[in-house]
């Protein structure tokens, strides 16, 4: 994610729901809606959103809502190494 | 793990004192040491995961372990694979770590399959084992390794990395959520680089893969509070550890109430690309461009565009003269910069990244692109030895 955020590990938006927090992100940074948002403008299935370390899934989805100082983490899978035999 | 059948093993004198240190702690002891003895591991992969995992492993004493790889060292994987050594480059991945583990500890039984973990032998290999270690490095497999240890009931100590970042829990369906309960599909192909392509920090592995046995070790011993439930998010350059909850997924298919995947099924085809063989570009083989093809249309064209989607840096390791670089992390807000009218080749270090790009090139209009099949390392293999290989 860092690569897609200027670098960054953390960034502060304002937003009052989860929705409005992936919607602002990514027309802050267009190459980072590539990945996260599908052609539909969906969060991507392999992405995963935990506020304050509990997945939205729990709460109540995209429409979560957010409060000032919620931790929001966006977490893809990753698959790790493969070298020069594997798919890439 | 209850049903570790302690009846009949002991220790010996040179047992004893090997491990001694575990020994004096109380909450593991001559009874625990026992328990790591009379123990069985999976570990699926011997990289950079698997190297920790394994050696730590056979320190403490864990009476079998088993290792599965089917590939071979190269110097590229010595950086944070040490399980190897510059002495086992060229050899079996699984002879080299075999050698490593019965020199770090000769008293326990290391056994090795030298062949890919898939659908048809999973289930026979992992069967006898205790606990599974998913030291696996692509999708497939790692879908592979969650479902079989749903199917045989065994927990599956779980780890993943990038660059500075990893991941690590430990998924029991029996007691807690599966792998498919956090991503219930994989990312499309291409999506999500590969340390291959990305890089990696030599230690995080080392980093993950130590909790990884620790974690191990704790559902052996069955001692403190696992993983099971929360996954580990570990980033070096912040050394930040967050935790997260996770909760079964109730529509999960292999672990959910109404499952519908029961038996191991076709992972390559389930995440879109092939576990152990090279890829075509993902868009398809018309889009692929191979290096002596290239170099054939350059002859014809010298003013055929190269755009180079890797990273500034790395172009000082090896580049193509008269690039246009535009990394992939910025080329979907740089389109305007690209003429689609004019043809173009997209490459990148080995072949991912220019696909990934190729992908959003066709899908913002352009069709007069191809990528670089391989990327520069194989441009370095088979048209210019002079470039090195990275």
């Amino acid at each position: 994610m860092r690569y897609y955020l200027e670098g960054q590990s953390e960034v502060e938006l304002p937003a009052s729901s989860v929705a409005e927090l992936l919607s602002a992100l990514a027309a802050r940074y267009p190459s980072l809606s590539f990945h996260l948002l599908d052609s539909d403008g969906n969060l991507r299935r392999h992405f995963n959103v935990f506020v304050n370390g509990v997945h939205i899934r729990e709460l109540n989805g995209l429409t979560t809502p957010l409060h000032p100082q919620d931790k929001v983490i966006l977490m893809a899978s990753a698959s790790g190494g493969k070298g020069e035999a594997g798919y890439v | 793990m209850s049903d570790i059948q302690l009846h009949s093993v002991t220790l010996s004198h040179e047992e004893i004192l090997r491990y001694s240190r575990h020994l004096l702690i109380p909450e593991v002891g001559l009874e625990g040491q026992l328990r790591l003895k009379a123990s069985s591991v999976l570990v699926i992969g011997t990289g950079g995961l698997g190297s920790p995992v394994s050696l730590y492993l056979a320190a403490a004493g864990v009476g079998r372990i088993g290792i599965v790889d089917y590939d071979v060292v190269d110097s590229t994987n010595l950086q944070r694979q040490v399980v190897h050594s510059t002495s086992t480059l060229g050899k079996r991945k699984v002879e080299s770590a075999y050698a490593r583990l019965l020199d770090l500890n000769p008293l326990i039984q290391v056994d090795t399959y030298d062949e890919p973990f898939t659908s048809q032998n999973a289930m026979r290999i992992a069967r006898d084992y205790d606990v599974i270690v998913d030291c696996t490095d692509n999708f497939p497999t790692r879908y592979l390794s969650n479902d079989i240890c749903v199917f045989l009931g065994k927990p599956n100590v779980y780890g993943s990395i990038y660059r500075f970042d990893g991941h690590a829990s430990v998924f029991f369906a029996q007691q807690g959520p599966c792998y498919r309960c956090l991503f219930p599909e994989p990312p499309p192909p291409n999506m999500v680089p590969t340390c291959a392509e990305g890089g990696v920090l030599g230690i995080v592995p080392a980093t993950i893969g130590s909790i990884q046995a620790t974690e191990t070790l704790k559902l052996l011993l069955g001692l403190g509070s696992s993983l099971i439930g929360r996954l580990l998010l570990y980033n070096a350059l912040d050394l930040s550890f967050d935790f997260v909850e996770l909760k079964k997924n109730p529509k999960c298919r292999v672990c959910g109430p109404e499952a519908d995947i029961t038996e191991p099924i076709d992972y390559e085809g389930f995440c879109g690309v092939p576990a152990h063989e090279p890829a075509e570009g993902a868009a398809g083989p018309e889009w692929d461009i191979t290096p002596l093809e290239l170099k054939d249309r350059l002859a014809q064209d010298p003013n055929l565009i190269l755009l180079d989607v890797r990273e500034p840096h790395e172009l000082r390791i090896s580049a193509l003269p008269g690039v246009l670089n535009i990394p992939l992390g910025q080329l979907a807000a740089r389109l305007s910069e690209l003429d689609s009218a004019r043809e173009m080749v997209v490459l990148c270090k080995s072949g991912m990244r220019s696909a990934h790009a190729l992908e959003l090139l066709l899908s913002a209009g352009f069709r007069r692109v191809k990528h670089l099949k391989g990327g520069i390392n194989a441009w370095a293999r088979q048209v210019d030895n002079r470039l090195p290989v990275y």
